[in-house]
Order: structure tokens, then C-alpha cells, then sequence
């Protein structure tokens, strides 16, 4: 019976039609998908979140004026400027930076040369609950001294892009860092001891070296004199870090707001709004073409009006009738949907490696492959309600 | 399906007019199924808008028509499809076969949605009605005598209380007018169904228990 009905109605099916269909559709589709996608893969770039980290902060420091530095204003937060810091609405949480009072020395070798960079060094401390990174990794035991710290990124580029490069050493990517040797030896109160060290991480907002709060307090005691001064810097955890209301308060105290997040947000927003017209362009041709195929299957159901009719007339239903169309179109919107996937994949493999120095997170095809369903799934309901409607009207001859 | 009733319906183009006189339109006329009706007709009087009223693909009369009591226009379309298959056959005038598909196939179009006809009994029909090597033909290379013929074959293959035959013999020569005839009264017999033909001159060849002018 199939085979008969499709010989019946196969008659006046146009393929440039499907063709010029499918081609203005798989276009819009891989638009879209191939968009969605790069969007997904290039946003960590932008992205201020940090997985070790938790987002909603701001670090704060005191703007000192050449005047107040002259008569002894240090930029130092007060306890009470804490407090008072504290009792606002969108505060959530301070902590306090702790500043590293004795000498360091950083030694980092340098692969099999032998050669090692050494540097003199810094630490500074903020407390555990602002640092989202598993106590395993970011602990310190005195009996086993290894000191784990999270560095900004930017020493990262400033290795890779400036020294690597210059002096013939290879790029070091963020996940092989941890193969690199790297100590410190700690020296005050008449000690000088060497430990090693771990990089477990890099910040795009600390623009500093984070050490863990305890080894900072146990090594301020062995080398300094105990570390009780008061902070420089202050991080703060936040409601909104976008409120107006925090940034009237900086402004009033003469606090900045340090970090690249204004930065990161203005390219992060282009990247949004370059991306959404990617798509809505994408969307659009794959809106055409839906028109277009639509515009094909009512002509081809009115040439084979009188087909239709007369199946009816046989005892045939609207549904059992309009299969073979369904089914045509179900076909080719799946064709194109696969073969839009195909090619959103051939143009990822085109983009990843140059996005490889950045060292992203591997995101998956998922919810870009689930776009395209989602689109494919609508154009195809719209085609086959269309069908339906279309032969349904067959159904009295209006004489 | 017992019987059809058809009360006081009048085709929407001929309201305004005088009554006309009709023992159909703008009567109360009920069919019975095992009967035969003729139903005799000068052209223009609305011959086959009364089959394709009955048949539900038009709707242009007032009045009203009912199968065994229930108005037809309250029918669904699940309900018109079901009816097709088993209990009403219609022969249109036109015939409506499918010019590109073989005798055969535009048989089997019918008869695979109903599953009533072997292929044999098919092919022993076209043999009967005296066209056996036409099996294959495509119904576009048939005489006009030829395809009425191939129709009536398809009409044959679904059970049915009715068989609603409109103009069937119009184009076939007195001989196979009575292969037809007989054709109808042996299947009427054998389901008890009832045959209603309607004719403008050349009447298929049947015993009437009714006839009536349109």
C-alpha cells in the first residue's frame, strides 16, 4: 500500500525544490549551531569565574593620595573601616589579605637544561572559605612542608609569551604545570629553609600569589614577627559584584576595585552581542527556507490535489495520505540536521587549535547538537501541522 | 448500516425555485438496505450532487440526510473513513481512477485497504467483464468502456449495506451491462446489501423492488 500511495504521490515532487530546501536550511542551521557552539568554547576566555575560586567578590584596596602617603597614610584598612565595610547591605563577607613579612626566593627549573629561573618572591594569604579548592590541595603541614599556590595568570603569559619565547624554552600550558619543579626557601629570624612547591591554579583576579592562610601564619611566626598589621587589601564577597550601590560606596571611601572584571565584562558582552547576531542571521536563513520548503510542499499538494481527494474518496484518511509527505520531510530535515552537525564539527576542528594556547576547559557538543534538534524538531512540527492542514481541507469538496 | 434516510433535501442551487417536482429532493425518502433502487434522472437535476451528499464530500443541500438515524453531518472523519471501507461503495460517475498506476494497481489501492478481494478473484473479474489481458495496462491507454469497467471491479472489492453506483453502465454495451447487473445482484445477495443506481437513460440491468424520479 506504501509503495503505491508514494508512486501516486511522488508525482510532481520538485528536487531543485528539496535541494535549494536543504542547502538553504543545512546554511542557516550550521550558522546557528556552529555559533552556539563557539560561543560555548570561546566564553571561558572571557569568563571571570574561576573554578577555584568563588565569583561573586571584589578585592579592595585604599586609593592614597601623594599627600596622605606624605604624612604617614599607608593605605592600611582599619578595623573600623572593616566593620563599617562589613555592616553594609550588599556585603556578604571580608577577609583580609595577609602580607608575607619575611624573605622568600623562588627557584623554578627549567626542564632537562639543568638551568633554573630563581627571583626573589612574595606571598600573600586570604582566608580558606573565599578559595574553592579541595582542602587536599590547599593544606599545609608543618611536618611535611610543601607550599601550594594559586598565581595570576598573567605570570603564566609573561613566562610563555615573554621569556619562553625569547629564550628558545618550550610553552608551558596551565595543564602542565605541575610537572614543573619549583621551591622557595624562606629566610627571617635566622632561618633559611628550603620547601618545594605546587602551582594548583591561576587567577585571572588575583593579580598576586596566593598562599594558603595557615602556612602563612605558621611561616609569619617561624620567620616573622607574627603578622598582625593590619591589611593593605581586603577581598569582599558580594550580592551583586555589578550593584551601583558598591560602586558609589568605593567612590565614596576613595576604595578601588581592583581586577580586569570590567575589562573581561565589556569583551565578554561583545562576544555576547557578535555571537547573538551570528545566530539571529543563522536564524533567519533557516526561517527562509522553512518558508521555502513550505511554500514547495503546498504547491505540490495542490498539483496533487486531485490525487489527494480521490484517495480520500476511497476510504483513505487525511493521516494515512499525508504520511508519505510526513515522512518525506522528516527525512530531509534529518539529513540536514546530521549533515549541519557534520559540518558545525569540520568547523570546530578548524578553530580549536587556535584557541589551544589559551588552554580552555574541553566543553561538549551537547547543547549545541540539542539546538539544532530543537530547531530541526520545530521546522519539522511546522511542516508536518501544515501538511496535515493542507489535506484536511481536502476533505469537502466546497461545490 | 440498515438504512439511509434523506429528508427534505434540496441542492443549495436550486432553493428559490418552484417545488420541483422530485420524488427525492424535498421528500422524506428512506433506502433500506437488500433493496434495489433506480433512480432515473434527466441531466442538470442533481444526480450526482445526491451521490456525493450521501457520500459525505459535500455538504452544499439543506435538509437532511441520516444513516440509520444519525445525521450525517454530525459523522467524524475517522467515522467517514470507516463507512468508505465497509459500508457504503460508491462508483462516481467520473470514475476517478489514477491514470499513471495500472488497472491492477488502482484495484489494489482500494482493495488493500480493505482486504476483501483475493488477487485471483480480482483477476477472474477482469476476465468476466471480458477485459483479462488489461490487468497490467495502465488505465491512461484504456478505452473510456475499459476503465468503467476497471471501476466497477474496485467498487466490488469492499463489503458494504450499500452500494451507491452512479451512472455505472453509461459507457458499456448491453451485453456487459448485464455481466454487470449480475455482478451486483450475486454480491447484494450474498452481503444482503442494498444497490442504489442512478441513471439517465441507459439503466443498469436490474430487478427494482423501487424506482423513483430525481
Amino acid at each position: 500500500m506504501k509503495q503505491l500511495l508514494w508512486k501516486l504521490l511522488r508525482k510532481h515532487i520538485s528536487p531543485a525544490q528539496l535541494i535549494g530546501f536543504s542547502i538553504a536550511n543545512l546554511v542557516g542551521l550550521t550558522i546557528v549551531i556552529l555559533a552556539v557552539q563557539f560561543y560555548r568554547d570561546v566564553k571561558p576566555v572571557f569568563s571571570d569565574e574561576e573554578s577555584f575560586i568563588r565569583k561573586d567578590y571584589l578585592v579592595i584596596t585604599r586609593s592614597v593620595s601623594t599627600a596622605g602617603a606624605m604624612v604617614g597614610d599607608t593605605g592600611e584598612f582599619g578595623d573600623a573601616d572593616i566593620a563599617n565595610i562589613e555592616a553594609q547591605p550588599w556585603c556578604r563577607k571580608v577577609g583580609r589579605f595577609m602580607n608575607s613579612e619575611f624573605s622568600i626566593f623562588a627557584t623554578i627549573g627549567l626542564g632537562n637544561s639543568g638551568r633554573a629561573m630563581r627571583s626573589q618572591f612574595f606571598f600573600e594569604a586570604i582566608p580558606t572559605d573565599f578559595i574553592d579548592v579541595t582542602d587536599a590541595e590547599w593544606n599545609f603541614n608543618p611536618n611535611q612542608p610543601e607550599v601550594p599556590v594559586i598565581v595570576s595568570r598573567d605570570y603564566l603569559s609573561l613566562y610563555n609569551f615573554g621569556f619562553a619565547a625569547t629564550q628558545g624554552l618550550p610553552r608551558i600550558s596551565e595543564g602542565q604545570v605541575g610537572m614543573i619543579p619549583l621551591s622557595f626557601t624562606l629566610s627571617g629570624n635566622g632561618l633559611n629553609e628550603t620547601m618545594p612547591g605546587r602551582i594548583v591554579g591561576f587567577s585571572n583576579r588575583l593579580n598576586t600569589v596566593i598562599v594558603p592562610e595557615a602556612f602563612m601564619k605558621w611561616a609569619n611566626t617561624r620567620y616573622g614577627d607574627g603578622g598582625t598589621g593590619h591589611p593593605l587589601r581586603l577581598i569582599v564577597e558580594v550580592n551583586s559584584p555589578g550593584d551601583v550601590k558598591i560602586e558609589q560606596y568605593m567612590a565614596d571611601h576613595h576604595y578601588e576595585v581592583a581586577g580586569d572584571k570590567a575589562q573581561a565584562g565589556k569583551a565578554n558582552y561583545f562576544l555576547t552581542v557578535i555571537v547573538s547576531i551570528v545566530i539571529a542571521v543563522g536564524v533567519v536563513i533557516s526561517l527562509l527556507s522553512f518558508f521555502v520548503l513550505m511554500l514547495s510542499i503546498y504547491l505540490l499538494l495542490q498539483k496533487n490535489t486531485q490525487r489527494l481527494r480521490d484517495l480520500l474518496l476511497l476510504g483513505y484518511s487525511p493521516a494515512q495520505v499525508s504520511r508519505p509527505y510526513v515522512l518525506m520531510v522528516i527525512a530531509i530535515n534529518a539529513v540536514v540536521l546530521i549533515l549541519a552537525v557534520v559540518l558545525m564539527l569540520v568547523g570546530r576542528s578548524y578553530y580549536l587549535p587556535m584557541l589551544e594556547a589559551f588552554d580552555l576547559p574541553r566543553v561538549s557538543v551537547v547543547v549545541a547538537v540539542l539546538t539544532g534538534v530543537v530547531i530541526m524538531t520545530l521546522i519539522t512540527l511546522g511542516n508536518v501541522i501544515a501538511i496535515r492542514r493542507k489535506v484536511a481541507s481536502l476533505w469537502l469538496l466546497n461545490a | 448500516m440498515q438504512q439511509i434516510n434523506i429528508h427534505d433535501a434540496l441542492p443549495t442551487v436550486f432553493a428559490g425555485r418552484e417545488r420541483v417536482p422530485s420524488q427525492v429532493w424535498q421528500c422524506d425518502l428512506t433506502m433500506e438496505r437488500g433493496k434495489r433502487y433506480l433512480i432515473v434522472a434527466d441531466s442538470g437535476t442533481g444526480k450526482s450532487s445526491l451521490c456525493s451528499y450521501i457520500y459525505g464530500y459535500r455538504r452544499d443541500f439543506s435538509g437532511s440526510i441520516a444513516f440509520d438515524g444519525q445525521d450525517i453531518s454530525s459523522l467524524s472523519i475517522g467515522q467517514w473513513c470507516e463507512i468508505r471501507k465497509t459500508s457504503l461503495a460508491y462508483l462516481p460517475q467520473e470514475m476517478r481512477l489514477f491514470p499513471e498506476l495500472t488497472a491492477m494497481e488502482n484495484i489494489q489501492l482500494k482493495n488493500q485497504l480493505t482486504h476483501y478481494k483475493s488477487e485471483k478473484e480480482i483477476i477472474d473479474l477482469f476476465g468476466t467483464l471480458g477485459i483479462p489481458e488489461k490487468v497490467d495496462t495502465p488505465v491512461s491507454r484504456l478505452s473510456i468502456g475499459q476503465q468503467q469497467r476497471v471501476a466497477i471491479i474496485r467498487t466490488l472489492c469492499q463489503p458494504a449495506d450499500f452500494y451507491l453506483l452512479d451512472e455505472p453502465v453509461s459507457h458499456l454495451d448491453t451485453a456487459n451491462n448485464a455481466i454487470v447487473g449480475n455482478l451486483f445482484a450475486q454480491e447484494a445477495d450474498k452481503q444482503g446489501a442494498a444497490v442504489i443506481v442512478t441513471s439517465v437513460g441507459n439503466h443498469l440491468a436490474l430487478d427494482y423492488d423501487v424506482e423513483l424520479q430525481l
